[in-house]
């Protein structure tokens, strides 16, 4: 690891000598963007991995077997070619039929049977299996970007719910303005009462002052009155209102 | 081709080179690889039978659950070389008293030395088991001293003695289909389904066993 770590720096280094001294000659030859520094990533391409596995023929034939007879010998090509292979060996007894080839024609009608029979839910079960523990492996990138989407739009809506605000301190200036006012028309009300309080009673002084004066006045006129009537008027008047008397009650 | 019946049981493949033994090493192809970090369907597969295993047994060794990594090895081992053993023209290693004897004697000489040697006093009194009468304790003894020491034995012998017996019935059906006549091909070939998914059965069991009372002898020797 140190040694790699030693010639990766060591590369590094000759590689910035040679680009600083020849930095014409790399913009003229310019490779393409594909390519980093360390591989070639255009010629030499990073393996991915397979999910299913290679597509074979009658369970165990490799199907690029196929492919690769399949422009020189058709579709046909590679059944004949194994067909006179066997005939090939059984025929010269190269390959002896013995008892191992019958155990193994049985263990091999056993293993299809078995295999098409099961294959499918023992497969069903490994991939739940296996889609279990990806979801535990990318269970921290993926529990991170959930926790940074909820985050989000958490934000967003705190950020809603802060322009509300707004609506809220103008509801509340103008409780305010309301309050106002009515301490305000309370006050002109009770102003008005003062006044008309006080005005009032100016009236009511004046009011009072007239009719005193107005008692003050006729007392005086009356008492004028009888202090000028002399006893001879007096016995004029009463004569004169007895003839009245008596001339209207001839008339009656 | 079969010079006697127990040529099925040669090591040697052409006739002078022992190299049939190479089938031992067989499990090592059928290991799951790792090159990615994400599991594939047999590695899964593997691991389930694992845990599987360790958990069966984990209650047989209360306290150095270390010594289960050498019970499910060498299960897995035992078991894949009789599988493997089964399939036409693959050797079997543990049909032969060498092979299983190699690790009966190997692991029961190790627990018997470092039992003795520490555990003695421990040893001593699992020679007499309990609850039996004091007259037959001296019997008793003898009995199980001899049962202690005869146990690599078994344990080897059980193991390839059934593995060749099978093989043998196995062989023995087989032949017989290129001297019968073909109306009773069906009937033969249904006899061999069922001696083939019996010495299916023997060979997993075989191999438990093996491992579980190695797995005895252990906890028995530390307790």
């Amino acid at each position: 690891m140190l040694s790699r770590l030693a010639a990766r720096s060591s590369s590094v280094a000759v590689r910035l000598a040679h680009t600083s001294s020849s930095a014409s000659q790399a913009a003229a030859s310019a490779t393409p963007a594909t390519t980093n520094e360390e591989r070639n990533e255009v010629d030499f391409p990073r393996t991915k991995r397979p999910i299913h596995p290679a597509p074979v023929r009658m369970g165990f034939i490799p199907e690029t077997w196929f492919e690769l007879l399949y422009s020189k010998t058709g579709v046909t090509g590679p059944y004949v070619l194994g067909t006179g292979l066997i005939t090939y060996l059984v025929s010269k007894e190269i390959y002896v039929i013995e008892h191992e080839f019958y155990s193994g024609v049985i263990m091999a009608m056993m293993a299809a049977y078995g295999i098409k029979k099961f294959g499918p839910t023992v497969a069903a079960t490994l991939d739940d299996q296996l889609a279990k523990e990806k979801e535990e492996m990318l269970s921290g990138r993926n529990n991170t970007i959930k926790a940074l989407t909820e985050g989000i739009a958490a934000s967003e809506l705190s950020a809603e719910q802060a322009k509300g605000q707004s609506l809220l301190f103008q509801a509340k200036r103008d409780n305010i303005g309301l309050q106002l006012e009515a301490a305000y028309r309370q006050r002109l009300q009770s102003v008005y009462a003062e006044v008309k309080k006080r005005l009032d009673y100016q009236l009511e002084k004046s009011n009072v002052e007239k009719r005193f004066e107005q008692r003050h006045m006729v007392d005086w006129i009356v008492q004028n009155v009888r202090q000028s009537i002399t006893p001879a008027q007096e016995a004029a008047s009463l004569k004169q209102c007895i003839t009245d008397l008596k001339a209207l009650a001839a008339r009656a | 081709m079969m010079t006697n019946l127990f040529s099925i049981f040669d090591p040697a493949s052409p006739n002078s080179l022992s190299a049939n033994w190479c089938s031992s090493l067989l499990f090592v192809l059928l290991m799951p690889g790792a090159q990615w970090v994400a599991s594939t369907r047999y590695s899964g597969l593997f691991k389930q039978l694992s845990d599987y295993l360790f958990s069966e047994f984990r209650p047989i060794v209360k306290k150095a659950s270390f010594v289960l990594l050498i019970s499910v090895s060498l299960l897995l081992l035992i078991m894949f070389n009789n599988v493997a053993g089964l399939l036409p023209y693959i050797f079997t290693a543990t049909a032969h008293l060498s092979f299983s004897l190699c690790f009966g004697l190997a692991a029961w000489s190790g627990l018997m030395l470092y039992g003795w040697s520490f555990n003695t006093q421990a040893l001593l009194v699992h020679l007499i088991p309990q609850g039996t009468p004091a007259a037959l304790m001296p019997f008793m003894v003898v009995i199980e001293s001899i049962s202690n020491i005869i146990r690599p034995g078994t344990l080897a012998v059980r193991l390839s003695a059934n593995m060749i017996a099978g093989h043998l019935l196995l062989s023995l059906l087989s032949s017989s289909f290129s001297f019968s006549p073909l109306m009773a091909v069906p009937i033969l070939a249904i006899a061999e389904l069922a001696l083939i998914s019996l010495e299916c059965a023997v060979a997993f069991i075989q191999s438990y066993v093996f491992s579980v009372l190695l797995t005895l002898y252990m906890a028995e020797f530390s307790d």
